[in-house]
């Protein structure tokens, strides 16, 4: 198993949720879908609102940036210390 | 057809006369409602060359075929006349009661003509119509406008006003309606120039709809959507939610588009905003989302709590360099008082304080304020409205006032075709910087709504500038489609299929056969429309731009509208050669 510490920013309802702005979080895989799993472990009151409780994939309504680089693709590589942003998809003003 | 009344009220305010006449249906099934009803009914009455502020330019307010259906959000009301700012297509969109009113009175639209003598209040009061002095309202904000005239004609009115803004001619007056504003492009100027201080409103004739019973589920079932995770951004924080996420991403517009990135944009974000002066919540007229949310205000100033929304925060906030959430709330509450649009108030003044920082005089007598001086924002933004001192150039938008001070200034002067940047940084955002250097309106990120393309993994960074122009007309004619159906921007994240299910809806109301290509179809039409409009006013191939700052950073920019011009199947200068 490979530990990756990832460092994760939140927005919006997401860090209302959480309480925080930035998070570390230690997923056992260099993936965004561990990633995902390793957040809705670690970040319980996430689920059904903002992150699926299956997968912890994003509900439609929210997506991911790796460091600003929107991606809702689950294969993702991330590189340890890599940023993750936690986002809603909607950008409207 | 159901749907729709297919009748318009043309009303000649310098005759005092107005007239009731049949708007074709094949108009309205090729127009749909709304601006793009509007836009169909403005082309047709405004002749080129029209100015303005005079009263050969007329003023349009049209509904579609949803309001007063009970389809969430669709309570909109569209405006347009050639615009004050741009000399195009000047096109607004709010959502209020009057909308529901407007389409009581029998009628899809009403079409205003030539200008009043005298301040006059227009009641409009089912099919009749009559004129009234408005000498006692001069000087009122708009909201007790809309008091003063209920008191006087009936409580059961819906009122649409402008402020002093709108009176003193300022180019980016507002009118202002339920607290709503039709803010951009200068409608309130317009209504100004035709000294009607506001329209009162009240009708009695419900809204046919071909199949009510499948409507109402499929309306409910809308509704129910409109509560789930796609919409969960506005409801819980609100836009303000932008301000930090656009700063993380380098996007948020700040001190007149020097960066992207603000120091104080958390003290001014949204989830800041929320939890130290969140106040409450409301909805538009017939929507279930409720997105508005309400700030306290802690400087004892009156009215407790003001509205805020993402493109007012950026616009007096970043953009001006203003870090003081309190200088916010007050310069936002004071534009809605003023009846003027934040955005080009906001983007007038940051012009303005560049003008101080590289020393060029702007010769009104007084000196505009430097980056970052709240104080001065909120004398700047109350000159304007009086159009006092430095306000009486900077009423004119940054695009004339810097034509008129000169000494390069025009090379800050943030605005596509007169109308000020929104808060979108678009050298990080290539589809939006094409979306917004060709829209009919100007510098708007409503009618383009590019940004979605860009702010997801739809296309890789490095794509090509054909993926991009038929990325950025995609979205373009969507967005016409939307505004023309009237169904609010904020709903798209809830259809899996925009074009498909409101096409649904719209069989549902009108009881016409109606695809996903049909609508597709409308959207581009629309589009269309509002480019021969604005090439029957003078429009250019170099209209087609962004400010100089920006461009210079967008090398791919030209390529990119050429490539749009291909995807429309416009000749090579953009003209429109055969409309579809």
């Amino acid at each position: 198993m490979c530990i990756v510490t990832l460092h994760v920013e939140l927005f919006g309802v997401p860090r209302l949720l959480v309480g925080q702005r930035h998070l570390t979080i230690q997923s056992n895989g260099p993936t965004l879908a561990e990633a995902a799993r390793a957040l809705a472990a670690a970040h319980p009151e996430l689920l059904g609102k903002v992150l699926e409780p299956g997968t912890g994939w994003p509900l439609e309504g929210y997506t991911f940036a790796v460091e600003t680089r929107f991606t809702r693709d689950p294969a993702t590589p991330l590189r340890p210390d890599t940023s993750l942003l936690l986002v809603s998809s909607q950008a409207g003003g | 057809m159901h749907g729709y009344h297919g009748r318009l009220l043309r009303i000649d305010l310098t005759a005092r006369c107005a007239a009731d006449e049949p708007i074709p249906p094949e108009v309205l099934r090729a127009y749909v409602g709304g601006v793009g009803l509007a836009t169909y009914l403005l082309n047709e009455s405004c002749p080129p060359g029209a100015d303005p502020l005079g009263p050969a330019n007329p003023l349009v307010f049209a509904a579609s075929s949803f309001v007063g259906t009970g389809i969430t959000t669709a309570a909109k009301l569209a405006v347009a006349s050639r615009s004050p700012q741009t000399g195009m297509i000047g096109d607004s969109l709010s959502s209020s009661y009057l909308a529901i009113s407007l389409k009581r009175t029998g009628h899809d639209a009403l079409v205003l003509h030539g200008a009043a003598d005298a301040p006059t209040l227009l009641v409009v009061d089912g099919g009749r119509v009559r004129f009234e002095p408005a000498d006692e309202l001069l000087g009122l904000d708009p909201d007790a406008t809309a008091a003063a005239v209920r008191a006087r004609v009936g409580a059961d009115f819906r009122v649409a006003a402008i402020g002093l803004a709108g009176e003193r001619g300022v180019r980016y007056a507002s009118i202002v309606n339920d607290g709503r504003l039709a803010g951009r492009t200068g409608g309130g100027a317009v209504m100004g120039a035709k000294k009607l201080k506001a329209i009162a409103v009240r009708g009695d004739v419900p809204t046919s709809v071909a199949q009510p019973i499948a409507l109402a589920a499929a309306a409910r079932e809308l509704a129910a959507r409109s509560l789930g995770a796609a919409t969960a951004k506005y409801r819980e924080v609100g836009t303000a939610a932008n301000v930090v996420f656009f700063d993380r991403l380098g996007i948020l517009p700040t001190r007149n588009f020097a960066t992207g990135t603000f120091e104080g944009a958390e003290a001014i974000g949204g989830e800041t905003l929320l939890a130290e002066r969140g106040a409450d919540r409301h909805a538009c007229a017939a929507c279930t989302v409720g997105c508005e949310h309400h700030y306290r205000r802690r400087d004892g100033g009156a009215g407790a709590t003001v509205r805020l929304e993402y493109e007012t925060l950026f616009a007096l906030g970043s953009l001006c360099g203003v870090d003081d959430p309190d200088v916010v709330l007050r310069a936002a509450a004071r534009c809605d008082e003023l009846g003027m649009d934040a955005i080009s108030t906001g983007a007038t003044i940051a012009w303005a304080m560049e003008c101080r920082e590289r020393g060029v005089v702007l010769g009104a007598g007084e000196e505009p304020p430097a980056f970052g001086d709240g104080a001065g924002l909120l004398r700047a933004v109350e000159a304007i409205g009086m159009r006092e001192g430095i306000g009486r150039l900077l009423a004119e938008g940054t695009r004339r006032a810097a034509e008129l001070v000169g000494g390069g200034s025009e090379a800050w002067a943030m605005h596509v075709k007169g109308l000020e940047m929104p808060g979108y940084d678009p050298r990080a955002l290539p589809t939006l910087a094409l979306g917004l250097a060709v829209a009919a309106r100007g510098a708007c990120h409503n009618r383009t709504t590019a940004y979605e393309v860009d702010l997801s993994d739809r296309l890789e960074r490095d794509a090509t500038p054909l993926a991009r122009a038929r990325a950025a007309a995609a979205s373009e004619d969507r967005a016409a489609l939307m505004d023309s159906l009237t169904v609010c921007k904020f709903l798209r994240g809830c259809f899996d299929d925009f074009e498909a299910e409101t096409a649904r809806l719209y069989e549902l109301v009108t009881g016409l056969p109606t695809s996903a290509a049909d609508l597709r179809a409308a959207g581009h039409r629309i589009v269309e429309l509002k480019r021969l409009f604005n090439q029957r006013q003078g429009w250019t191939r170099a209209d087609d731009t962004l400010p100089p700052r920006l461009r210079a950073e967008i090398p791919d920019l030209d390529a990119m509208i050429d490539a749009y011009y291909a995807v429309r199947g416009w000749n090579e200068d953009g003209t429109v050669g055969t409309p579809v």
